[in-house]
């Protein structure tokens, strides 16, 4: 897809020569606190260009040099925004080899007659899966890009014969990866998956079985901490796993401790995901969006003060993503906060029986459906109606998101949330305050030069800069 | 005032503008929340 222009965005609307702050085609910044005693942030929020202000400094600041070293770089950053938000092709899948659960998770978005009743899809049929999407990516991706297939559920490993002959015939064409309860993570199955380098992510929500297991627990009501415990011992020592916790407000006094227990398990990185509220059960669980951020961000205060104390990080990804985010908008790695998000357009969703849906959030919604990849051209399925659905779904588009300075740092997610619980797509998710209170968190640790401690060893490799006031 | 001027001299010190931005080609390899991915080639 060719990048649009859009000259609202690189300044070439009016005969003015964008002399001025905020001003004819001037840069336009907005200024925002970051609760920080010296620095505040200014933002140009198209561009997502920041940069920190000692707070007195403010009024020379617009003044400075700074606003016209910056608009020389100005369209190239719009340009980069473009790329990242409208430019990219779809290079990862998220597999569901089978519908069936042996969990009932109070907050899975996966329906749940489908989780207790649901088909596997056969061991022919997932090598089929493959090969097509090998077929795809050979002719969309550029050469040398290797796709990447993650196996999701419900819970893959309950179809583990056809999910493993399918990592064996595929190794070569895919990077692949794994999201599971871990209830069935035995010797073998870690085995297996270490000696071929896939992904393992495991699911725990709590650093006791009392806590963790409320809302993680099989058909019969039985949790399952023990399990992941017990899987988590096989993967020592093994650098391709990390943990999910979902954020409730069962957990969320509980995630600072979570921090320490991880990190005492030499967890390689975890995710502290906010829960969606795409389903009506899950809603039940969702906490406050103040106490969720407070209680968030004192977790990642604990990451850094074990960083301080050990020299070993804990990265908590999702937070990760969106400090690279605000440094290198480019090089994020997940894209729920950006918008477009990343749902139909950097990865879809495939269900067992072979539909096609924009993220596995949308499984089981029949309106969101795009095709099927054993009937349809994946061409023509991106390009379905509900795949634009979510696809055209932008933050400017959104209230108030589109007239807040953070908007590329946070994306505005999710699509499913805004359409389910908040009657629209142009319609926020269920949280914002967690979002802000995170992108200000991040400036913080920009301004305090404590960016390694948050992010993963070597995370600036391959990256170059674009602008540096020094 | 002895204090005064050394916060002062303190703020001098002390950067007044902070601003960078790194970039990388967006290959397009970008996921959900759901799992961590290594950016590893094979």
């Amino acid at each position: 897809m060719a990048v649009a222009k859009d000259k609202s965005v690189t300044g070439t609307t009016a005969p003015s020569r964008g002399r001025f702050v905020n001003t004819g085609n001037g840069p336009t910044f907005q200024v925002i606190d970051i609760d920080h005693k010296d620095y505040a942030a200014v933002i140009d929020p198209d561009t997502a260009f920041w940069s920190l202000v000692r707070r007195e400094e403010l009024a020379d600041f617009l003044a400075g040099d700074l606003p016209a070293a910056y608009a020389k770089k100005k369209e190239r950053f719009a340009r980069e925004m473009e790329q990242l938000r409208f430019g990219l092709k779809p290079s990862a899948v998220y597999f569901n080899p089978t519908e069936r659960c042996n969990m009932n998770c109070t907050y899975c978005y996966i329906p749940e007659k489908m989780r207790h009743h649901g088909r596997h899809m056969s061991e022919k049929k997932l090598l089929t899966a493959l090969g097509i999407l090998k077929g795809y990516f050979q002719r969309t991706l550029p050469k040398g890009s290797v796709p990447q297939v993650i196996f999701h559920g419900a819970e893959p490993l309950l179809n583990r014969k056809a999910l493993f002959a399918g990592i064996e015939a595929y190794g070569k064409d895919f990077r692949f990866g794994i999201q599971t309860n871990a209830t069935l993570l035995d010797d073998e199955a870690v085995r297996f998956l270490r000696d071929r380098q896939v992904s393992i992510g495991l699911s725990l929500d709590a650093p006791t079985a009392r806590i963790a297991d409320r809302t993680r627990k099989n058909w019969e009501g039985k949790g399952s901490f023990d399990q992941v415990l017990a899987a988590m011992d096989r993967l020592e020592g093994y650098e391709g796993w990390s943990v999910i916790c979902t954020v409730t407000r069962e957990n969320l006094q509980h995630l600072s401790r979570l921090v320490d227990f991880f990190h005492a398990r030499r967890v390689p990185t975890c995710l502290m995901n906010i829960l969606r509220c795409t389903l009506p059960p899950s809603r039940g669980l969702k906490p406050g969006d103040a106490e969720a951020a407070r209680r968030f961000l004192a977790a990642l205060d604990r990451t850094y003060e074990l960083y301080q104390e050990t020299g070993r990080r804990l990265p908590v990804g999702n937070f990760a993503n969106i400090l690279l985010a605000i440094i290198a908008p480019a090089a994020r790695r997940l894209m729920c906060d950006i918008s477009p998000c990343g749902g139909g357009r950097c990865f879809v969703a495939l269900a067992p029986d072979g539909d096609l849906f924009p993220c596995s959030e949308f499984i089981g919604m029949n309106r969101f459906r795009g095709g099927n990849l054993f009937k349809d051209d994946i061409s023509a399925v991106l390009q379905s109606e509900p795949f634009r659905l979510v696809t055209g779904r932008k933050v400017e588009q959104i209230e108030p998101c589109g007239r807040c300075a953070i908007r590329h740092f946070c994306g505005s997610p999710c699509p499913a949330e805004a359409h389910e619980m908040n009657g629209g797509m142009n319609r926020t998710g269920a949280f914002c305050e967690f979002y802000e209170e995170q992108v200000r968190y991040a400036f913080r640790v920009i301004a305090d030069k404590k960016v390694d401690a948050y992010l993963w060893e070597g995370w600036d490799k391959g990256l170059k800069a674009t602008f540096d006031i020094k | 005032m002895e204090k005064k001027q050394e916060k002062k001299k303190q703020a001098r010190e002390k950067e007044e503008v902070i601003a960078y931005r790194k970039g990388c080609k967006a290959e397009g390899t970008g996921l959900s929340h759901y799992i961590l991915m290594d950016r590893k080639e094979k």
